[in-house]
């Protein structure tokens, strides 16, 4: 499983990778995190909103801090 | 030294400590309540569609009030319409008049320098957004992007933009964040306070009752942020502005920043464009100059240019949208500016 991290290094996007990667340990998937900077990359994939979370090509969160909570129901719902 | 620290603290004690219940607690709840209520990607799907240069310019200036707050979302917001297939203009007014004008900023001008420097500087932002938006549309016209986006969306069905239940919530924050300061002009801060509680005690009573926790919660989530983001900065910016009113020499900013010149315009706005400001830190700042003799339309030309420009501001802007774009972009704000800053001081403001 692929996780991008859009966003341009504000607190906000930071706070975003970090629970990332705590629904990632809470749920055992070994994901690989990364973290797009490049607004060209958000145009790409249609995001007008950063901090947002992108799962191997689809857009979970935009514009939002989403919480561990809801990273781990969304990814259940995309790994089932 | 000792007289330097107590100058910030008691800069602190004017600026902040009198400020947090009745305007700034409202106000950080109503952009966090602008931000989890309103739909700002159904606005931007408004902005990245191709429509007439006027429509396009008063959508972008109207819809940055409501899409971002500081100068730190700005640049993606408008670099991702840019790529997305806006025109250059409504990119380049969004960078604008988000940081130049915007809820929290408005209402802390408001509160600090009283609603005329206010007002003046929502007029004053949108005439320059205009003016920012056709010089960049002119000068960067033949450059044709390709826009980048993938997916042609446009044509599916957009949803609402705010609920009706959620602008009447917004309203009555509002009422809660205007009605104590203008209602209750003097007498002691007790009354603004109670008439602040009891504003908020009716919006809290709605909100519980119109909608699920899960909606309030990411209300309360998001104006955390911004506390989160914009407090700690506001109060090291605020004991600096102390600071620094206490070292300058009231002669000096009488000489060059006194009256309404061209000169003195000028100046105000090259501080403002050069150094950075935290979100808010230049109402205070304007407001010390102030009583050191600061004139008005250089302190509207400061308020402006503060919070948006700066020069780690200029790298971030040239290094998404090109050198050349951002040189031409400084530099229009920088004249446009000191222009509107002896406009306002000499035909506006003018005793």
């Amino acid at each position: 499983m692929n996780i991008a991290v859009f966003g341009m290094g504000c607190p906000k996007c930071k706070a975003t990778e970090h629970n990332v990667r705590e629904a990632c340990r809470a749920l055992g998937i070994d994901a690989e995190v990364t973290h797009v900077a490049d607004p060209r990359e958000f145009a790409k994939m249609g995001v007008r909103m950063t901090p947002a979370v992108v799962v191997d090509g689809t857009v979970l969160f935009s514009g939002k801090v989403p919480t561990v909570e809801e990273l781990k129901e969304a990814l259940q719902k995309l790994r089932s | 030294m000792r007289d330097v620290v107590v100058a910030g603290f008691l800069a602190l004690k004017d600026y902040v400590a009198t400020h947090v219940l009745t305007c700034l607690v409202p106000a950080f709840l109503l952009a966090g309540g602008i931000v989890s209520f309103i739909n700002r990607e159904v606005i931007l799907e408004y902005l990245g569609e191709k429509r007439s240069k006027l429509s396009s310019f008063s959508l972008a200036s109207i819809a940055s009030f409501f899409v971002a707050a500081c100068s730190c979302t700005v640049i993606p917001v408008a670099s991702g319409l840019y790529f997305g297939g806006a025109t250059v203009g409504v990119a380049f007014i969004i960078l604008w008049v988000a940081p130049a004008t915007n809820v929290l900023a408005l209402t802390y001008t408001g509160s600090l320098l009283g609603a005329s420097m206010a007002f003046a500087r929502v007029v004053a932002a949108i005439i320059m957004a205009f003016l920012v938006g056709s010089i960049m549309s002119l000068a960067f016209q033949r450059e044709h992007t390709v826009p980048v986006s993938s997916e042609g969306g446009s044509s599916q069905p957009k949803g609402a933009i705010l609920e009706r239940r959620s602008a009447f919530l917004l309203f009555l924050v509002l009422l809660s964040l205007l009605l104590p300061n203008y209602l209750i002009r003097s007498g002691p801060y007790l009354h603004k306070v109670i008439l602040w509680a009891a504003l908020t005690a009716i919006f809290a009573t709605y909100a519980k009752l119109a909608f699920p926790p899960k909606a309030i919660q990411e209300w309360l989530r998001e104006t955390f942020w911004f506390v989160r983001l914009i407090f700690p900065l506001l109060l090291l910016g605020v004991f600096v502005v102390g600071v620094i009113g206490k070292l300058l020499p009231e002669t000096w900013i009488r000489t060059w920043l006194g009256g309404n010149s061209i000169r003195s315009s000028f100046l105000a706005t090259l501080i403002g464009a050069v150094s950075y400001f935290a979100t808010l830190t230049e109402a205070p700042f304007v407001s010390t100059l102030m009583k050191l003799g600061m004139g008005k339309g250089p302190a509207l030309a400061l308020l402006l240019t503060g919070p948006g420009l700066s020069l780690p501001n200029w790298l971030a802007i040239a290094r998404v949208f090109g050198g050349k774009k951002a040189f031409v972009y400084v530099a229009t704000i920088v004249l446009l500016g000191t222009v509107v800053g002896w406009f306002f001081g000499n035909f506006i403001f003018a005793p």
